[in-house]
């Protein structure tokens, strides 16, 4: 599979009244076409700010200090607002948010919002676009779509609202997705529903997708490759398999036994010693070092290199390279 | 001592909107034992908050019993009702609106023990809340910090604490670690089951996070539009869920394994609205198993022989 897209050692800090917070150190990620790539890790960790950094939706007080984002090739951090503009948002990146509510524009109706859309994504008729809304509501299971594109955001349910910000966003036909949370405000019936109808979006269209999430369990309904970021870093990247029943990382692994499954019993969640650590003067060295049980002095100084250990897995731990 | 320590009988919790009667929470009854973590699991809009709200007397029932400890609270007036607040402790969801921001850790601690009058010497106060908060797992330090110094799971701990300040015997605890990360969650979760252990404590969950429910709680009841549909012991409700509303939902929860999918969407629709909610049972417009009489008449919850109770005409 070819590679979609490509960030390479990305850094960005945002100047806070506090001092420097160094929101993404060193990030490399790389998204294949047609793959459903999970960005997970918990709040802070940098998920959101990679997802805007792509999109150029950064905001004024953040510095893109160095690397790249290469799209198709293209290195998005080299393009003008007017540029991404017309060229990038929509039409090839779009994305979606956690709450749809504040994504739709509560005095516009369906159809108002859906045009707008269009409008700058495409030369067709009007009649045209039309057609083209409706079937784009249709394909995300809207019921009674003519109906629906009278109303207004109000009128609708948290999950009929993401739907429609799915459909929006593909009637530009864009290549790659960026879903910032989806689910997180709906329902598990209502996620069960919109989880499905993506998935039947992949068939039909192909589509890539960078799935942000804290959520592992959704991020095993529905993706195919997992990041694992803590502290602005990815710390480790492998097949959705290979991240649930060979994690390397020590954080993957306590992640993964933090989460309540069906057979949990409270005595064995397993506890992270500390907390996230702030990114203004993040730790030294690995900055999961002043919370992880296996780390020595290595830990504390130099910073872990990504690392492929077997075919497609790659990891960012002095513990778990063998010299 | 009473064993049972919570009884509701037939609450309703109406409101009058502009569309409206809005049937928030409409005839529900269970009841809580003593040393038992009784789970209350529905989705949004299912009407738990406003349950749970009902049952502290935060909001005036409509119609229906409250019992507590063998008394009814049901219309006791705000003087008599003190000495029974202090039995029953309240965490909320979100602890950053739920802790006064202007208030240091201190402040907030000190004031249920000012209220009930359970320690008025600065040095029994300072002995107390430093003790909490070592059981909270937080410092003595801790007590001159404003919530907005504290991480999201340390605002929670001192939400716990405040409850616990008075030494209820039930806590309601509403949806405590939605806001918190899941390693952050882990943590509060293992902290209340060692406090319930250590105080001999009883605990009223409330969640949309059915995983949640099944790790923490002895009994569950699943509620839907107001309702109570399938009440009764976890193992058995979660082993084979009877109501289709429970199971579908239940369905409906991914599960972290990716060799466990969900294979078809497991409830289509969406909630219907709480005013003028469907004629007969609320959830026949979603449910596959519909009969004429599903559409007629309103079924009541009955008990099976593995001794749970289900409000479904399928097994009337």
């Amino acid at each position: 599979m070819e590679t979609l897209l490509e960030i390479k050692d990305l850094k960005v800090s945002f100047d806070t009244e506090e001092g420097k917070v160094e929101a993404l150190d060193g990030v490399n990620l790389k998204v294949k076409e047609g793959e459903f790539h999970a960005l997970i890790g918990e709040t802070g960790c940098g998920k959101t700010v990679t997802g805007l950094t792509i999109l150029g939706l950064l905001d004024n007080n953040a510095k893109i200090e160095k690397g790249q984002v290469l799209y198709k090739g293209i290195d998005l951090l080299k393009l003008n607002e007017k540029q991404l503009q017309q060229q990038i948002r929509g039409k090839e990146i779009a994305m979606i948010f956690q709450d749809p509510s504040t994504s739709l524009d509560p005095i516009f109706t369906i159809k108002e919002q859906m045009f707008e859309a269009l409008d700058n994504n495409s030369d067709l008729t009007e009649e045209k676009k039309l057609n083209l809304i409706i079937e784009e509501l249709k394909k995300v299971k809207l019921p009674d779509v003519e109906e629906l594109l009278e109303k207004y955001p109000h009128q609708l349910s948290g999950g009929m609202k993401q739907r429609v910000m799915i459909a929006m966003m593909l009637s530009c036909r864009p290549s790659l997705l960026i879903a910032d949370e989806p689910t997180t405000a709906l329902d598990v019936s209502t996620q069960a529903q919109f989880l499905k109808v993506l998935e039947d979006l992949r068939k039909e269209t192909k589509i890539t997708a960078i799935y942000i999430t804290h959520n592992l369990a959704v991020v095993s309904e529905i993706c195919d490759t997992v990041s694992v970021m803590y502290a602005g870093r990815i710390v480790e990247t492998a097949s959705l398999r290979e991240i649930f029943k060979n994690p390397q990382h020590p954080y993957t692994y306590k992640l993964l036994h933090s989460v309540l499954g069906v057979e949990t019993k409270i005595e064995e969640l397993q506890e992270i010693p500390g907390s996230v650590p702030r990114l203004i003067n993040p730790p030294s060295g690995c900055r999961f070092h002043p919370r992880c049980e296996e780390a020595d002095e290595i830990c504390k100084i130099e910073v872990p290199r990504m690392v492929e250990i077997s075919s497609e897995h790659f990891v960012a731990c002095h513990k778990r390279v063998i010299e | 001592m009473n064993k049972e320590l919570i009884k509701v009988e037939m609450l309703r919790k109406y409101y009058h909107s502009s569309k409206g009667l809005l049937k928030a929470v409409d005839s529900v009854s269970f009841k809580i034992y003593r040393g038992e973590t009784f789970g209350l699991v529905g989705e949004s809009g299912c009407g738990k908050s406003t349950l749970i709200r009902t049952v502290l007397r935060l909001l005036k029932p409509s119609d229906g019993k409250i019992v507590f400890d063998g008394i009814d609270i049901t219309h006791l007036h705000e003087k008599e009702l003190k000495s029974f607040r202090k039995r029953m402790g309240i965490v909320f969801q979100d602890p950053h609106s739920s802790l006064n921001p202007r208030m240091t850790v201190f402040d907030i601690l000190s004031r249920p023990l000012k209220i009930h009058k359970l320690a008025k010497k600065h040095d029994e106060l300072m002995l107390k809340i430093v003790e909490i908060l070592k059981l909270m797992g937080l410092q003595a330090e801790h007590m001159i910090r404003f919530p907005h110094e504290l991480s999201g799971g340390q605002k929670q701990r001192v939400a716990i604490a405040r409850a616990l300040m008075v030494e209820p015997e039930i806590l309601f605890l509403d949806e405590p670690t939605s806001a918190l990360d899941v390693s952050v969650q882990a943590k509060i979760l293992k902290l209340l089951d060692s406090v319930k252990k250590q105080k001999n404590l009883t605990y009223f969950y409330i969640s949309h996070d059915i995983n949640l429910i099944r790790v923490v709680s002895d009994r569950i009841a699943v509620m839907y539009l107001g309702k109570i549909v399938e009440i009764g012991d976890k193992e058995t409700i979660f082993h084979k869920p009877l109501h289709p509303y429970t199971n579908g939902l239940f369905k409906s929860v991914p599960v972290p394994d990716p060799d466990v999918k969900i294979d078809k969407v497991p409830l289509e629709g969406e909630v219907p609205s709480p005013v003028n909610p469907p004629e007969g049972c609320r959830f026949h417009p979603r449910c596959e198993f519909a009969k004429d009489i599903c559409i007629k008449e309103e079924p009541v919850l009955k008990e099976m022989e593995d001794g749970r109770m289900v409000a479904c005409h399928l097994y009337q």
